[in-house]
Protein backbone atom coordinates (compact mmCIF):
# COMPACT_ATOMS: atom_id res chain seq x y z
CA UNK A 1 0.00 0.00 0.00
CA UNK A 2 1.49 3.37 -0.46
CA UNK A 3 0.27 6.50 0.63
CA UNK A 4 1.32 10.04 -0.12
CA UNK A 5 1.54 13.91 1.78
CA UNK A 6 1.25 12.09 5.03
CA UNK A 7 1.65 13.94 8.29
CA UNK A 8 4.96 13.42 10.00
CA UNK A 9 4.05 13.34 13.37
CA UNK A 10 7.45 13.58 15.16
CA UNK A 11 8.60 17.43 15.51
CA UNK A 12 7.08 20.41 15.51
CA UNK A 13 7.19 21.01 11.86
CA UNK A 14 4.93 18.82 10.95
CA UNK A 15 5.89 18.19 7.18
CA UNK A 16 2.98 16.77 5.29
CA UNK A 17 4.43 15.86 2.03
CA UNK A 18 5.90 12.41 3.28
CA UNK A 19 5.48 9.11 1.08
CA UNK A 20 4.74 5.99 2.26
CA UNK A 21 4.63 2.81 1.01
CA UNK A 22 3.86 -0.10 4.06
CA UNK A 23 4.17 -3.69 3.14
CA UNK A 24 3.54 -6.36 5.76
CA UNK A 25 7.05 -6.81 6.93
CA UNK A 26 8.97 -3.31 5.57
CA UNK A 27 8.41 0.59 5.98
CA UNK A 28 9.77 2.44 3.78
CA UNK A 29 8.99 6.04 3.08
CA UNK A 30 10.44 9.33 1.15
CA UNK A 31 10.81 12.94 2.26
CA UNK A 32 11.09 12.60 6.34
CA UNK A 33 14.09 12.57 7.80
CA UNK A 34 15.89 10.17 10.43
CA UNK A 35 13.55 10.85 13.28
CA UNK A 36 10.60 10.81 11.12
CA UNK A 37 11.48 7.71 9.36
CA UNK A 38 12.13 6.22 12.92
CA UNK A 39 8.67 6.73 13.85
CA UNK A 40 7.28 5.47 10.96
CA UNK A 41 9.37 2.58 11.18
CA UNK A 42 7.81 1.72 14.36
CA UNK A 43 4.59 0.45 12.75
CA UNK A 44 6.71 -2.40 11.69
CA UNK A 45 8.63 -3.04 14.75
CA UNK A 46 9.18 -5.92 16.69
CA UNK A 47 9.01 -4.28 20.06
CA UNK A 48 5.26 -2.44 19.95
CA UNK A 49 3.65 -2.93 23.13
CA UNK A 50 0.17 -4.25 21.43
CA UNK A 51 -1.71 -5.94 24.68
CA UNK A 52 -2.58 -3.97 28.16
CA UNK A 53 0.11 -4.32 31.06
CA UNK A 54 -0.53 -4.74 34.77
CA UNK A 55 2.52 -4.47 37.09
CA UNK A 56 4.41 -6.09 34.41
CA UNK A 57 1.92 -8.71 33.66
CA UNK A 58 -0.44 -9.07 30.37
CA UNK A 59 -3.93 -8.25 31.80
CA UNK A 60 -7.23 -7.71 29.09
CA UNK A 61 -8.45 -4.41 28.15
CA UNK A 62 -10.88 -4.10 30.62
CA UNK A 63 -9.16 -5.14 33.44
CA UNK A 64 -6.95 -2.40 32.65
CA UNK A 65 -9.11 0.44 32.32
CA UNK A 66 -11.11 -0.74 35.64
CA UNK A 67 -7.33 -0.46 37.51
CA UNK A 68 -7.22 2.65 35.90
CA UNK A 69 -10.07 4.36 36.75
CA UNK A 70 -9.38 2.80 40.35
CA UNK A 71 -6.39 4.45 40.65
CA UNK A 72 -7.18 7.66 39.37
CA UNK A 73 -11.12 7.72 41.29
CA UNK A 74 -9.08 7.10 44.36
CA UNK A 75 -6.21 9.26 44.26
CA UNK A 76 -6.13 13.13 45.96
CA UNK A 77 -4.39 15.24 43.52
CA UNK A 78 -4.12 12.98 40.14
CA UNK A 79 -1.58 14.55 37.45
CA UNK A 80 -2.78 14.28 34.19
CA UNK A 81 0.45 14.53 31.74
CA UNK A 82 -0.73 15.16 27.94
CA UNK A 83 2.28 14.12 25.93
CA UNK A 84 2.55 15.26 22.36
CA UNK A 85 2.59 12.79 20.06
CA UNK A 86 -0.68 12.39 19.91
CA UNK A 87 -3.59 14.42 18.57
CA UNK A 88 -5.75 17.61 20.09
CA UNK A 89 -9.05 15.41 20.16
CA UNK A 90 -7.27 12.87 22.49
CA UNK A 91 -5.97 16.21 25.06
CA UNK A 92 -9.02 17.66 25.07
CA UNK A 93 -10.66 14.46 26.69
CA UNK A 94 -7.76 14.04 28.91
CA UNK A 95 -8.27 17.68 30.26
CA UNK A 96 -12.23 16.49 30.12
CA UNK A 97 -11.34 14.06 33.23
CA UNK A 98 -8.55 16.19 34.45
CA UNK A 99 -11.46 18.51 35.37
CA UNK A 100 -13.65 16.10 36.07
CA UNK A 101 -11.58 14.48 38.98
CA UNK A 102 -10.50 17.93 40.23
CA UNK A 103 -6.81 16.67 39.20
CA UNK A 104 -3.86 18.51 37.96
CA UNK A 105 -3.11 18.86 33.83
CA UNK A 106 -0.19 19.79 31.79
CA UNK A 107 1.94 18.89 28.40
CA UNK A 108 5.12 18.86 27.43
CA UNK A 109 5.14 22.32 27.03
CA UNK A 110 6.52 22.58 30.36
CA UNK A 111 9.47 21.20 30.06
CA UNK A 112 10.22 22.86 26.23
CA UNK A 113 9.02 26.69 25.48
CA UNK A 114 6.60 26.90 28.18
CA UNK A 115 8.99 30.00 29.52
CA UNK A 116 8.78 30.96 26.06
CA UNK A 117 4.99 31.07 26.60
CA UNK A 118 5.10 33.03 29.63
CA UNK A 119 7.72 35.46 27.71
CA UNK A 120 4.82 36.02 25.19
CA UNK A 121 2.39 36.91 28.08
CA UNK A 122 4.50 39.61 29.47
CA UNK A 123 5.79 41.42 26.25
CA UNK A 124 3.61 40.25 23.10
CA UNK A 125 4.67 38.22 20.28
CA UNK A 126 5.33 39.24 16.71
CA UNK A 127 4.55 36.19 15.43
CA UNK A 128 4.27 34.69 11.49
CA UNK A 129 3.49 31.79 9.83
CA UNK A 130 5.99 29.26 8.30
CA UNK A 131 5.30 30.32 5.18
CA UNK A 132 5.50 33.84 5.77
CA UNK A 133 8.87 32.96 6.92
CA UNK A 134 9.83 30.58 3.70
CA UNK A 135 8.77 33.21 1.07
CA UNK A 136 9.77 36.51 2.66
CA UNK A 137 12.78 35.93 5.18
CA UNK A 138 16.35 37.45 4.27
CA UNK A 139 17.82 37.40 7.40
CA UNK A 140 17.51 34.18 9.54
CA UNK A 141 18.75 34.34 13.36
CA UNK A 142 18.61 30.57 15.23
CA UNK A 143 18.70 31.83 18.64
CA UNK A 144 19.63 28.86 21.05
CA UNK A 145 18.30 26.39 18.87
CA UNK A 146 19.89 24.20 16.59
CA UNK A 147 17.33 23.25 13.63
CA UNK A 148 20.13 20.64 12.19
CA UNK A 149 19.84 18.24 14.92
CA UNK A 150 16.04 18.86 16.12
CA UNK A 151 14.61 20.02 13.47
CA UNK A 152 16.16 18.66 10.35
CA UNK A 153 14.38 19.62 7.76
CA UNK A 154 13.31 23.28 9.00
CA UNK A 155 16.35 24.72 7.05
CA UNK A 156 15.26 23.24 3.86
CA UNK A 157 11.29 23.59 3.45
CA UNK A 158 10.97 26.85 5.33
CA UNK A 159 13.70 29.02 6.28
CA UNK A 160 17.53 29.10 5.00
CA UNK A 161 17.39 27.06 1.84
CA UNK A 162 13.72 26.99 0.70
CA UNK A 163 13.00 29.04 -2.34
CA UNK A 164 9.82 31.22 -1.92
CA UNK A 165 8.20 33.44 -3.57
CA UNK A 166 10.17 36.18 -3.13
CA UNK A 167 13.00 34.62 -2.03
CA UNK A 168 13.52 32.84 -5.12
CA UNK A 169 17.60 32.56 -4.70
CA UNK A 170 17.47 30.45 -2.03
CA UNK A 171 19.79 30.65 0.35
CA UNK A 172 21.87 33.05 -1.70
CA UNK A 173 19.82 35.66 -1.22
CA UNK A 174 19.57 34.88 2.83
CA UNK A 175 21.78 35.66 5.68
CA UNK A 176 22.12 33.37 8.86
CA UNK A 177 23.19 34.42 12.34
CA UNK A 178 23.49 31.63 14.90
CA UNK A 179 23.36 32.53 18.29
CA UNK A 180 24.94 29.75 20.13
CA UNK A 181 27.66 28.98 22.95
CA UNK A 182 28.36 25.79 20.91
CA UNK A 183 29.71 25.38 17.83
CA UNK A 184 26.43 23.46 16.71
CA UNK A 185 25.95 21.69 13.58
CA UNK A 186 23.65 24.57 12.53
CA UNK A 187 26.88 26.80 12.28
CA UNK A 188 28.15 25.39 9.24
CA UNK A 189 25.44 27.48 7.61
CA UNK A 190 26.03 30.79 9.32
CA UNK A 191 27.17 33.89 8.03
CA UNK A 192 27.80 35.03 11.40
CA UNK A 193 28.43 32.57 14.56
CA UNK A 194 28.04 34.94 18.12
CA UNK A 195 29.38 32.12 20.15
CA UNK A 196 28.04 33.87 23.12
CA UNK A 197 29.21 32.82 26.68
CA UNK A 198 26.15 30.21 28.03
CA UNK A 199 23.07 31.67 30.17
CA UNK A 200 24.03 35.53 28.92
CA UNK A 201 21.10 35.64 26.09
CA UNK A 202 19.66 38.42 28.37
CA UNK A 203 22.88 40.79 28.38
CA UNK A 204 23.30 40.29 24.75
CA UNK A 205 19.84 40.86 23.89
CA UNK A 206 20.08 44.01 26.08
CA UNK A 207 23.09 45.19 24.28
CA UNK A 208 21.93 45.05 20.92
CA UNK A 209 18.58 46.76 22.10
CA UNK A 210 20.74 49.74 23.24
CA UNK A 211 22.57 49.70 20.14
CA UNK A 212 19.29 49.71 17.72
CA UNK A 213 18.43 52.62 19.78
CA UNK A 214 21.48 54.59 18.73
CA UNK A 215 23.18 54.36 22.23
CA UNK A 216 26.77 52.94 23.38
CA UNK A 217 26.15 49.81 25.38
CA UNK A 218 27.92 49.35 28.61
CA UNK A 219 32.00 49.02 28.43
CA UNK A 220 31.64 45.28 30.15
CA UNK A 221 29.65 44.02 27.59
CA UNK A 222 32.65 42.16 26.04
CA UNK A 223 33.88 40.91 29.06
CA UNK A 224 29.70 39.86 30.52
CA UNK A 225 28.69 38.35 27.04
CA UNK A 226 31.99 36.90 25.46
CA UNK A 227 31.09 38.72 22.24
CA UNK A 228 33.41 41.33 20.87
CA UNK A 229 32.41 44.65 19.79
CA UNK A 230 33.06 44.39 16.42
CA UNK A 231 30.75 41.09 16.19
CA UNK A 232 27.61 42.84 18.05
CA UNK A 233 28.05 46.01 15.33
CA UNK A 234 27.85 43.68 12.72
CA UNK A 235 24.79 41.73 13.94
CA UNK A 236 23.02 45.23 14.33
CA UNK A 237 23.80 46.37 11.19
CA UNK A 238 22.89 42.98 9.92
CA UNK A 239 19.15 43.07 11.55
CA UNK A 240 18.94 47.17 10.68
CA UNK A 241 19.70 45.79 6.37
CA UNK A 242 17.60 43.01 6.09
CA UNK A 243 14.00 43.20 4.51
CA UNK A 244 12.01 40.40 6.51
CA UNK A 245 14.19 39.14 9.62
CA UNK A 246 13.11 36.23 11.88
CA UNK A 247 14.26 35.37 15.29
CA UNK A 248 14.01 31.63 15.74
CA UNK A 249 13.92 30.81 19.05
CA UNK A 250 15.03 27.65 20.71
CA UNK A 251 15.48 26.11 24.74
CA UNK A 252 18.79 27.95 24.45
CA UNK A 253 16.55 30.81 25.75
CA UNK A 254 13.24 29.09 27.23
CA UNK A 255 15.54 26.83 29.58
CA UNK A 256 18.92 28.53 31.48
CA UNK A 257 18.74 30.84 33.46
CA UNK A 258 16.10 33.71 33.73
CA UNK A 259 13.99 31.22 31.37
CA UNK A 260 10.77 33.28 30.74
CA UNK A 261 12.93 36.47 31.17
CA UNK A 262 15.40 35.76 28.13
CA UNK A 263 12.25 34.85 25.98
CA UNK A 264 10.03 38.06 27.23
CA UNK A 265 13.27 40.55 25.79
CA UNK A 266 14.05 38.57 23.42
CA UNK A 267 10.47 39.51 21.86
CA UNK A 268 10.89 43.30 23.11
CA UNK A 269 14.06 43.13 21.10
CA UNK A 270 11.68 41.93 17.66
CA UNK A 271 9.60 45.00 18.53
CA UNK A 272 12.37 46.51 18.41
CA UNK A 273 13.77 45.82 15.38
CA UNK A 274 10.61 46.82 13.53
CA UNK A 275 11.00 50.25 14.21
CA UNK A 276 13.39 49.51 11.18
CA UNK A 277 12.41 46.66 9.18
CA UNK A 278 9.92 43.93 9.61
CA UNK A 279 10.66 41.61 12.05
CA UNK A 280 8.66 38.13 13.50
CA UNK A 281 10.07 36.06 16.55
CA UNK A 282 9.01 32.08 16.22
CA UNK A 283 9.90 29.23 18.86
CA UNK A 284 11.16 26.44 17.13
CA UNK A 285 8.72 23.66 19.19
CA UNK A 286 10.36 20.55 19.75
CA UNK A 287 7.15 18.07 19.60
CA UNK A 288 4.97 17.40 17.13
CA UNK A 289 1.60 18.41 19.05
CA UNK A 290 3.22 20.23 21.59
CA UNK A 291 2.13 23.59 20.35
CA UNK A 292 -1.74 21.56 20.22
CA UNK A 293 -1.59 21.19 23.90
CA UNK A 294 -1.40 25.04 24.44
CA UNK A 295 -4.05 25.83 22.01
CA UNK A 296 -6.42 22.98 23.47
CA UNK A 297 -6.21 24.11 27.19
CA UNK A 298 -6.33 27.68 26.30
CA UNK A 299 -9.59 27.64 24.23
CA UNK A 300 -10.83 25.39 27.06
CA UNK A 301 -9.79 26.54 29.81
CA UNK A 302 -8.24 29.83 28.91
CA UNK A 303 -4.21 29.12 30.30
CA UNK A 304 -1.80 27.37 28.05
CA UNK A 305 -0.31 25.15 30.67
CA UNK A 306 0.00 23.60 34.17
CA UNK A 307 -3.85 23.99 35.38
CA UNK A 308 -5.18 22.74 38.71
CA UNK A 309 -8.61 21.76 38.51
CA UNK A 310 -8.83 21.07 42.64
CA UNK A 311 -11.19 23.88 43.58
CA UNK A 312 -13.44 23.28 40.38
CA UNK A 313 -12.02 26.22 38.39
CA UNK A 314 -8.90 26.04 36.25
CA UNK A 315 -6.12 27.56 38.35
CA UNK A 316 -2.70 28.22 36.44
CA UNK A 317 0.18 28.40 38.24
CA UNK A 318 3.66 27.38 36.39
CA UNK A 319 6.21 26.48 39.15
CA UNK A 320 3.17 25.21 41.12
CA UNK A 321 1.21 23.29 39.25
CA UNK A 322 3.66 22.71 36.50
CA UNK A 323 4.82 18.64 36.06
CA UNK A 324 8.35 18.94 37.58
CA UNK A 325 7.54 21.35 40.88
CA UNK A 326 4.36 19.59 41.46
CA UNK A 327 6.28 16.10 41.24
CA UNK A 328 9.58 17.01 42.84
CA UNK A 329 7.67 18.47 46.07
CA UNK A 330 6.15 14.76 46.14
CA UNK A 331 2.70 15.87 45.99
CA UNK A 332 1.19 14.23 43.58
CA UNK A 333 -0.27 10.55 44.14
CA UNK A 334 -1.19 9.24 41.21
CA UNK A 335 0.45 10.03 37.29
CA UNK A 336 -1.59 9.05 33.76
CA UNK A 337 1.00 10.09 31.01
CA UNK A 338 -0.40 10.00 27.60
CA UNK A 339 1.56 9.61 24.64
CA UNK A 340 4.97 11.02 26.18
CA UNK A 341 8.35 9.69 27.51
CA UNK A 342 8.75 11.38 31.13
CA UNK A 343 11.21 8.43 32.70
CA UNK A 344 13.54 9.60 30.02
CA UNK A 345 13.36 13.83 29.65
CA UNK A 346 12.59 14.71 33.84
CA UNK A 347 15.78 15.39 36.12
CA UNK A 348 16.20 12.52 38.51
CA UNK A 349 14.19 14.32 41.50
CA UNK A 350 10.40 13.81 39.70
CA UNK A 351 11.05 11.06 37.85
CA UNK A 352 12.06 9.66 42.04
CA UNK A 353 8.40 10.64 42.75
CA UNK A 354 6.82 8.71 39.36
CA UNK A 355 8.83 5.23 40.81
CA UNK A 356 6.99 5.69 44.12
CA UNK A 357 3.32 6.41 42.92
CA UNK A 358 0.78 4.72 40.68
CA UNK A 359 1.64 5.56 37.19
CA UNK A 360 -0.31 4.52 33.93
CA UNK A 361 0.77 4.72 30.93
CA UNK A 362 -0.69 4.96 27.47
CA UNK A 363 2.41 4.01 25.23
CA UNK A 364 3.43 2.30 22.12
CA UNK A 365 7.11 1.16 23.08
CA UNK A 366 8.61 -0.19 26.34
CA UNK A 367 11.38 2.52 26.86
CA UNK A 368 11.61 4.54 30.32
CA UNK A 369 8.66 5.32 30.35
CA UNK A 370 6.61 2.24 30.73
CA UNK A 371 9.41 1.01 32.67
CA UNK A 372 8.12 3.58 35.38
CA UNK A 373 4.62 2.63 34.65
CA UNK A 374 1.88 0.03 36.86
CA UNK A 375 -0.49 0.12 33.94
CA UNK A 376 0.22 0.45 30.28
CA UNK A 377 -2.31 0.90 27.62
CA UNK A 378 -1.33 0.06 24.08
CA UNK A 379 -1.08 3.51 22.05
CA UNK A 380 -2.04 4.34 18.77
CA UNK A 381 -0.35 6.20 16.53
CA UNK A 382 -2.40 9.61 15.58
CA UNK A 383 -1.83 10.56 11.76
CA UNK A 384 -1.03 6.77 10.57
CA UNK A 385 -3.71 4.83 12.48
CA UNK A 386 -5.80 7.45 13.43
CA UNK A 387 -6.50 10.43 12.35
CA UNK A 388 -5.98 13.95 14.28
CA UNK A 389 -5.25 17.13 14.21
CA UNK A 390 -1.87 19.01 15.11
CA UNK A 391 -1.13 22.17 15.97
CA UNK A 392 2.12 22.78 13.88
CA UNK A 393 5.16 24.90 15.80
CA UNK A 394 4.16 28.17 14.18
CA UNK A 395 0.03 27.51 15.70
CA UNK A 396 -1.45 26.30 12.28
CA UNK A 397 -3.61 23.29 12.82
CA UNK A 398 -2.61 20.65 10.65
CA UNK A 399 -5.51 17.68 10.08
CA UNK A 400 -3.65 14.33 10.09
CA UNK A 401 -5.33 11.87 7.74
CA UNK A 402 -4.34 7.99 9.06
CA UNK A 403 -3.30 5.57 6.11
CA UNK A 404 -3.58 2.02 8.50
CA UNK A 405 -5.04 0.48 11.49
CA UNK A 406 -3.64 -0.08 15.16
CA UNK A 407 -2.62 -3.53 15.37
CA UNK A 408 -5.35 -4.41 17.90
CA UNK A 409 -8.65 -4.04 18.36
CA UNK A 410 -9.65 -2.56 21.72
CA UNK A 411 -9.10 1.19 20.64
CA UNK A 412 -9.12 2.70 17.56
CA UNK A 413 -7.90 5.76 18.84
CA UNK A 414 -6.05 7.48 22.17
CA UNK A 415 -8.94 9.48 22.45
CA UNK A 416 -11.24 6.65 21.99
CA UNK A 417 -9.12 4.94 24.87
CA UNK A 418 -9.77 7.84 26.94
CA UNK A 419 -13.18 8.50 26.68
CA UNK A 420 -13.85 4.61 27.14
CA UNK A 421 -11.73 5.21 30.68
CA UNK A 422 -14.16 8.34 31.28
CA UNK A 423 -17.33 6.45 30.96
CA UNK A 424 -15.67 4.01 33.27
CA UNK A 425 -14.33 7.03 35.58
CA UNK A 426 -17.40 8.63 36.21
CA UNK A 427 -19.35 5.21 37.37
CA UNK A 428 -17.08 4.69 39.41
CA UNK A 429 -16.87 8.37 40.91
CA UNK A 430 -20.72 8.25 41.67
CA UNK A 431 -19.90 5.19 43.28
CA UNK A 432 -17.62 6.56 45.81
CA UNK A 433 -19.78 9.65 45.86
CA UNK A 434 -22.67 7.51 47.02
CA UNK A 435 -20.42 5.72 49.10
CA UNK A 436 -18.90 8.75 51.17
CA UNK A 437 -22.52 10.67 51.01
CA UNK A 438 -23.56 7.56 53.27
CA UNK A 439 -20.82 7.13 55.46
CA UNK B 1 53.68 14.08 28.41
CA UNK B 2 54.87 16.06 31.56
CA UNK B 3 53.64 19.51 30.71
CA UNK B 4 50.42 18.22 30.12
CA UNK B 5 50.34 16.10 33.31
CA UNK B 6 51.71 19.48 35.51
CA UNK B 7 48.40 20.83 34.22
CA UNK B 8 45.73 18.20 34.79
CA UNK B 9 43.32 18.53 37.85
CA UNK B 10 41.08 16.19 39.95
CA UNK B 11 38.15 18.07 39.24
CA UNK B 12 36.92 20.80 37.85
CA UNK B 13 33.85 23.09 38.27
CA UNK B 14 32.24 23.57 34.24
CA UNK B 15 28.66 24.37 32.73
CA UNK B 16 26.72 22.14 31.27
CA UNK B 17 24.40 22.28 28.51
CA UNK B 18 21.99 19.44 27.54
CA UNK B 19 20.05 19.35 24.27
CA UNK B 20 19.04 17.24 21.29
CA UNK B 21 20.83 15.45 18.61
CA UNK B 22 19.38 13.89 15.57
CA UNK B 23 20.78 10.61 16.67
CA UNK B 24 19.54 10.47 19.93
CA UNK B 25 16.28 11.59 18.59
CA UNK B 26 15.99 8.87 16.09
CA UNK B 27 16.69 6.60 18.59
CA UNK B 28 13.90 7.75 20.80
CA UNK B 29 11.44 8.24 18.01
CA UNK B 30 12.03 4.80 16.69
CA UNK B 31 11.22 3.88 20.25
CA UNK B 32 14.44 1.98 20.74
CA UNK B 33 15.42 3.25 24.42
CA UNK B 34 15.21 -0.39 25.61
CA UNK B 35 14.97 -2.44 21.79
CA UNK B 36 18.54 -1.14 21.02
CA UNK B 37 19.69 -0.23 24.56
CA UNK B 38 23.38 0.00 22.92
CA UNK B 39 22.44 2.69 20.20
CA UNK B 40 21.13 4.76 22.58
CA UNK B 41 23.84 4.32 25.19
CA UNK B 42 26.39 5.65 21.89
CA UNK B 43 24.49 8.74 20.96
CA UNK B 44 23.19 9.91 24.61
CA UNK B 45 25.75 8.50 27.53
CA UNK B 46 28.52 11.10 25.86
CA UNK B 47 30.18 14.42 27.37
CA UNK B 48 31.37 16.49 24.82
CA UNK B 49 34.55 18.53 26.14
CA UNK B 50 37.09 21.29 24.69
CA UNK B 51 40.12 19.96 23.45
CA UNK B 52 42.57 22.64 26.74
CA UNK B 53 39.63 20.79 28.59
CA UNK B 54 40.45 17.27 27.93
CA UNK B 55 44.26 17.55 28.75
CA UNK B 56 43.43 19.61 31.68
CA UNK B 57 41.18 16.68 33.23
CA UNK B 58 44.03 14.20 31.51
CA UNK B 59 42.55 13.08 28.63
CA UNK B 60 39.97 10.72 30.22
CA UNK B 61 38.43 8.12 28.55
CA UNK B 62 35.07 8.31 30.78
CA UNK B 63 34.34 11.15 33.19
CA UNK B 64 32.02 11.34 36.19
CA UNK B 65 29.72 14.58 36.36
CA UNK B 66 28.47 15.29 39.52
CA UNK B 67 25.70 18.51 40.48
CA UNK B 68 25.46 20.45 43.46
CA UNK B 69 23.05 17.99 45.12
CA UNK B 70 25.93 15.15 44.83
CA UNK B 71 23.79 13.22 41.94
CA UNK B 72 26.28 11.87 39.97
CA UNK B 73 26.49 9.66 36.50
CA UNK B 74 29.60 8.46 34.52
CA UNK B 75 29.93 9.21 30.74
CA UNK B 76 32.13 8.48 27.74
CA UNK B 77 34.52 11.60 27.10
CA UNK B 78 34.58 13.19 23.57
CA UNK B 79 37.17 15.67 22.79
CA UNK B 80 35.51 18.19 20.28
CA UNK B 81 36.38 21.78 19.14
CA UNK B 82 32.45 22.41 18.88
CA UNK B 83 32.93 23.63 22.63
CA UNK B 84 34.38 26.79 24.19
CA UNK B 85 36.55 26.07 26.80
CA UNK B 86 34.62 25.73 30.20
CA UNK B 87 31.34 24.18 29.11
CA UNK B 88 30.63 20.04 28.33
CA UNK B 89 27.61 19.36 26.13
CA UNK B 90 25.78 16.16 27.09
CA UNK B 91 22.69 14.95 24.69
CA UNK B 92 19.44 14.60 26.64
CA UNK B 93 18.74 11.50 27.95
CA UNK B 94 18.30 9.58 31.53
CA UNK B 95 21.87 9.91 32.04
CA UNK B 96 22.17 13.88 31.65
CA UNK B 97 18.86 13.70 33.33
CA UNK B 98 20.33 12.34 36.46
CA UNK B 99 22.47 15.37 36.95
CA UNK B 100 19.94 18.34 35.66
CA UNK B 101 18.50 19.58 38.46
CA UNK B 102 14.69 20.58 39.53
CA UNK B 103 15.17 24.42 40.06
CA UNK B 104 12.59 25.60 37.55
CA UNK B 105 12.25 29.57 38.61
CA UNK B 106 8.76 29.04 39.05
CA UNK B 107 8.45 28.62 35.36
CA UNK B 108 8.12 25.08 35.24
CA UNK B 109 10.93 24.11 33.06
CA UNK B 110 14.33 22.60 34.62
CA UNK B 111 17.91 23.64 34.44
CA UNK B 112 18.66 21.78 31.11
CA UNK B 113 20.73 24.10 30.01
CA UNK B 114 23.47 26.42 31.71
CA UNK B 115 24.04 24.25 34.87
CA UNK B 116 27.30 24.73 37.40
CA UNK B 117 28.68 21.10 37.51
CA UNK B 118 31.69 19.00 38.63
CA UNK B 119 33.55 17.09 36.08
CA UNK B 120 36.15 14.30 36.77
CA UNK B 121 37.82 11.79 35.32
CA UNK B 122 37.05 8.42 36.02
CA UNK B 123 37.41 4.57 34.87
CA UNK B 124 33.78 4.46 34.12
CA UNK B 125 31.97 2.34 33.38
CA UNK B 126 28.64 3.47 32.12
CA UNK B 127 25.36 2.19 32.89
CA UNK B 128 23.00 0.96 30.53
CA UNK B 129 19.75 2.87 30.71
CA UNK B 130 18.16 -0.22 32.83
CA UNK B 131 20.30 -0.95 35.08
CA UNK B 132 21.04 2.88 35.54
CA UNK B 133 16.93 3.54 35.92
CA UNK B 134 16.80 0.40 38.20
CA UNK B 135 19.76 2.02 39.70
CA UNK B 136 18.76 5.68 40.45
CA UNK B 137 15.20 4.66 40.81
CA UNK B 138 14.25 1.70 41.78
CA UNK B 139 16.66 0.95 44.18
CA UNK B 140 18.44 -1.77 42.11
CA UNK B 141 14.96 -3.93 41.97
CA UNK B 142 11.96 -3.84 40.22
CA UNK B 143 9.66 -6.20 41.00
CA UNK B 144 9.73 -4.96 44.74
CA UNK B 145 8.47 -1.56 43.77
CA UNK B 146 5.73 -3.22 41.79
CA UNK B 147 4.71 -5.34 44.27
CA UNK B 148 5.35 -2.88 47.00
CA UNK B 149 2.89 -0.30 45.23
CA UNK B 150 0.13 -3.20 44.08
CA UNK B 151 -0.03 -4.21 48.12
CA UNK B 152 -0.44 0.23 48.61
S1 LIG C 1 11.57 17.54 10.15
FE1 LIG C 1 10.24 16.92 11.82
S2 LIG C 1 8.18 16.76 10.95
FE2 LIG C 1 9.67 16.82 9.24
S3 LIG C 1 10.08 14.68 8.76
FE3 LIG C 1 11.65 15.31 10.23
S4 LIG C 1 10.78 14.80 12.25
FE4 LIG C 1 9.11 14.74 10.77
Amino acid sequence: MTCTDVTCPVCGMSCDDIYIELTDDAVLTKNACLMGDAKFQELRSHHRLTKPLVHGEEASWDEALEKTADILVNAKRPFFFMGSETSNEAMAVGIEIAEYLGGLVDGNATICHGPTIMGLQLSGQVGSTLGECKNRADLNIYWGCNPADSHPRHMSRHSQFARGFWTEQGFKGRKVIVVDPRRSPTCEAADLHVQLKPGKDHELIDALMTMLRGEEPHPTVEEVTGVSRETLNKMAEMVKECKFGVIWVGLGIASSRGHHYNAAIAMRFTHECNKFTKFVINANRGHCNVAGFNQVLAWTHGFPFAVDFSRGIPRYQPGEYSCVDALSRGEVDAMIVMCANLGGHLPKKAVERLAKIPMIAIETSPGTNAFMSDIILPGVFDGMECEGTFYRMDNVPIYARSFTKPPFDFTESNEHTLKQLFEIVKKKKAEKDAREAKQ
Amino acid sequence: MPERQSSEVDDMEITLNTGSTVYQGAIIKGGKTFADAEGYMREAAYCNINPEDFDALGRPWFVRITNEYGDSVVLRAKKTNTQQRGEVFVPRGVWANIVVTVYTESTGSPTYKNLKVDIEKCNGPVLDPVTLMRQEYFGGNMHKIWKEKAED
